[in-house]
């Protein structure tokens, strides 16, 4: 994937890339700054391969992207970019929006029976 | 990284009052229209089976027990708290997120607080895990939301 991340397809890929528990520590890791790939891997008990699939599909997704430090693999940095993170925060607040609404509508019928029931106050 | 997320609102009504009226009369306030069905060309009557183990549904057609579960009541604790899964429209099988509603006493009445979480674990039975990349069904399940709420902007 590449280019700007915008609509569902790719917000929809970037929670299918947090669907996995390793990436999301990963991203967990790199929240509190950038890492060298090994520093990286030391962290999870899971081989070098897996280690570099992980990072593969995160790159893929844009949630973090990687500094070339010369030759050594071990070597390179990851960070987190940002954007992608906006993006799933307002697809979040998409989903808090329909909440909102509903409980609007609850609020509005729940005080509106309570008024009726008490007869005359409005 | 945290995928859920919370609404709150204020109603001036007891903490009793308002869970019964939630749960009771749900039918009653749920928001309708094309763009909040759970399936398409069809409503039902949206109804809490009361209780921890009860369901929230949409009954299409109570005698045929033609109905859409949304999930399972997971905590019911009247007047307090109200936990139920959540599938929506397009959900795979084994794919639920969470709803968890606290309903507190407020000088004005209650204060609600809603969190919907679980998001990220979505796609946890999916393809995609395993590298395929565009995922179809997850695609129209945003594609819902996006539509739901467009439509609610319009209707605004």
């Amino acid at each position: 994937m590449s280019g700007k991340i915008s609509g569902p397809e790719e917000i929809d890929l970037i929670l299918a890339a947090l669907a996995d528990p390793t990436r999301r520590r990963m991203v967990d890791l790199l929240r509190d700054g950038p890492m060298r790939a090994g520093d990286l891997a030391a962290a999870f008990d899971i081989s070098a391969p897996a280690i570099s699939r992980h990072l593969r599909i995160l790159r893929a997704t844009e949630l973090i992207e990687e500094e070339e430090a010369g030759e050594d693999r071990r070597l390179r940095v990851y960070r987190l970019r940002a954007a992608p993170f906006a993006d799933l925060q307002s697809w979040l607040e998409e989903v808090a929006d329909y909440w909102t609404s509903q409980l609007a509508a609850f609020k509005a019928h729940a005080e509106g029976r309570s008024a009726g029931k008490k007869g005359k106050k409005k | 990284m945290s995928t859920s997320v919370s609404v709150a609102i204020t109603l001036a009504v007891p903490p009793d009052e308002a869970f019964r009226l939630f749960t009771e009369e749900v039918d009653q306030w749920w928001q309708r229209g094309p763009k909040f069905r759970f399936r398409p060309r069809a409503q039902g009557r949206m109804c809490f089976e009361p209780g921890e183990g009860g369901r929230l549904i949409e009954i299409y057609d109570e005698e045929a027990r033609d109905i859409y579960e949304i999930g399972r009541i997971l905590v019911w604790e009247p007047g307090v708290r109200l936990v139920f899964e959540w599938r929506g429209p397009n959900f795979s099988k084994g794919e639920v997120t969470e709803v968890d509603i606290r309903f507190r006493a407020h000088a004005e009445g209650t204060r609600i607080v809603l969190e919907h979480r679980g998001w990220e674990v979505l796609p946890s039975d999916h393809p995609a895990r395993h590298g395929l990349a565009n995922t179809p069904f997850l695609g129209i399940r945003a594609g819902w939301w996006q539509e739901q709420l467009t439509a609610l902007r319009n209707l605004a």
